[in-house]
């Protein structure tokens, strides 16, 4: 009876283990090939925030070049214009899950290039730490513990997001890599 | 201790195939990439002279206290090979990517954990010695546990964005394949013992060897070969990557302060 149990768990752990180890080595390949999933899939997980509201709030903060403004050219958007902008939490979700497509960009670059191994890890891990801040913010909102810093954190957050993007970008148009037409839309 | 034509092919076999692989890890300069792995390889040589010598004059008795001690410089010897290739993927800038290291941690742990209830739940072995039952079950644990780390290791590598260098990736399938059969094995050694008279106990312990053999010679191919030459990374690119990443950079110090 016991050898019974045995075989039978076995049998359903390797399997298990079977499914994970395949499952990896085709998602691998399928990054390996296009980097960022479906192109469709990535305008979905795209398209749930306002794009033009987070370029009006992060053009408040910061200029095209994504230099910070002076006090006389600040927009200065107030607390509930910048929480309705960027939707809320919902809005700060996608922000974050965006993110994670900056991590499969710079992912691409370095399976193009092994050479950029030291600046793409580095891009990595601080595209990792931007998810982490934001995961941060989100958690305090939802507790209301950051009602009166949400509005600033928020402004931040959209700003480098936008500033991070519009970066990206401009290392795909400079290098004309594969993907730029439908990136230029995404983003 | 008699030894058949066939155990005597095998040990040959495995004796000089490990040879082969030691001097492809020395002319080709992977030794120094892969010390551990070295290390491995050169123990193997080693314990396949031992055992020999140890059936050939010893008791069964002896040789199975030999193998259960060789075994456990063995497992301590793979998980260090384990931490190796941990290392080159996980540390690509020396210091382990603060994003892996924790769930590393985990896979580890539930490795140890999976593997542990499996062996407490796998057959009581025919066997009824405590040394034969220990080697039994060792060898089970030790088969479970190393295909789940480097299963894990590939899982997390892929969902954290990874690369793996290409003689890494050949070592660590190597490894992960014949830990995987050895699963299947072991488990039916578990079942029906390990005494060599009994046919089919003795074609198991055959095929692990045979399956063995084919990973080695897998080795000894791959780390012969070079590894895809990198692109070379355009210096402008590489001024307009740093660029990115000083701004990026300069961006986390605000989100930083803000998190204050």
């Amino acid at each position: 009876m016991r050898a019974t149990y045995f075989f039978l768990v076995l049998s359903v752990f390797l399997l298990a283990l079977l499914i994970l180890v395949v499952h990896s080595y085709l998602r691998r390949i399928r990054t390996e090939k296009r980097p960022y999933g479906s192109w469709e899939k990535l305008l979905g997980r795209l398209s749930a925030v306002n794009r033009e509201n987070v370029v009006l709030i992060a053009l408040s903060l910061v200029d095209e070049s994504g230099q910070r403004r002076g006090p006389e050219n600040d927009a200065n958007l107030d607390g509930a214009q910048i929480w309705s902008m960027i939707g809320g939490i919902e809005g700060l979700e996608t922000l974050e899950r965006n993110c994670a497509v900056l991590v499969d960009l710079v992912y691409y670059v370095q399976q193009r290039y092994p050479e950029a191994l030291v600046i793409a890890e580095q891009l990595r891990l601080d595209a990792r730490e931007i998810e982490w801040h934001i995961g941060r913010l989100k958690s305090a909102a939802k507790v209301g513990r950051a009602e009166k810093a949400f509005p600033e954190h928020a402004e931040q957050v959209a700003a480098i997001y936008y500033v991070m993007t519009r970066r990206v970008l401009a290392l795909y148009e400079r290098w004309n890599l594969p993907g730029l037409v439908e990136l230029q839309r995404a983003l | 201790m008699h030894l058949t034509g066939i155990d005597l092919l095998f040990w040959a076999a495995g004796f000089i195939a490990h040879v082969t692989l030691l001097l492809v890890l020395w002319v080709r300069h992977r030794a120094a990439t892969f010390p551990i792995f070295t290390i491995l390889i050169a123990s193997y040589v080693i314990r396949t002279v031992v055992l020999y010598f140890t059936a050939l004059a010893g008791s069964k008795n002896a040789y199975l206290l030999a193998y259960l001690s060789l075994g456990s410089v063995d497992l301590t010897l793979q998980l260090c090979v384990v931490y190796e290739m941990a290392s080159h993927v996980f540390r690509p800038l020396g210091n382990w990517a603060p994003d892996a290291r924790i769930r590393l941690a985990w896979i580890v742990l539930a490795s140890i954990a999976i593997a542990a209830g499996l062996t407490w739940l796998s057959a009581i072995p025919p066997a009824h010695t405590v040394l034969r039952t220990t080697l039994i079950r060792g060898n089970f644990f030790s088969a479970v546990l190393m295909t789940e780390l480097f299963a894990g290791m590939i899982a997390l590598s892929v969902t954290i964005r990874l690369p793996w260098k290409t003689h890494a990736a050949r070592i660590a399938q190597g490894l992960g394949f014949y830990s995987f059969v050895c699963i299947l094995i072991e488990a039916g050694h578990s079942y029906l013992g390990i005494d060599h008279d009994i046919k089919i106990s003795a074609d198991l312990t055959y095929f692990r060897m045979l399956t063995y053999l084919i990973c080695v010679g897998y080795w000894i191919i791959t780390l012969w070969l070079d590894a895809p030459a990198p692109k070379a990374l355009p210096k402008e690119m590489e001024q307009h990557l740093l660029a990115l990443q000083r701004q990026v950079e300069a961006h986390l110090q605000r989100l930083r302060t803000m998190g204050r």
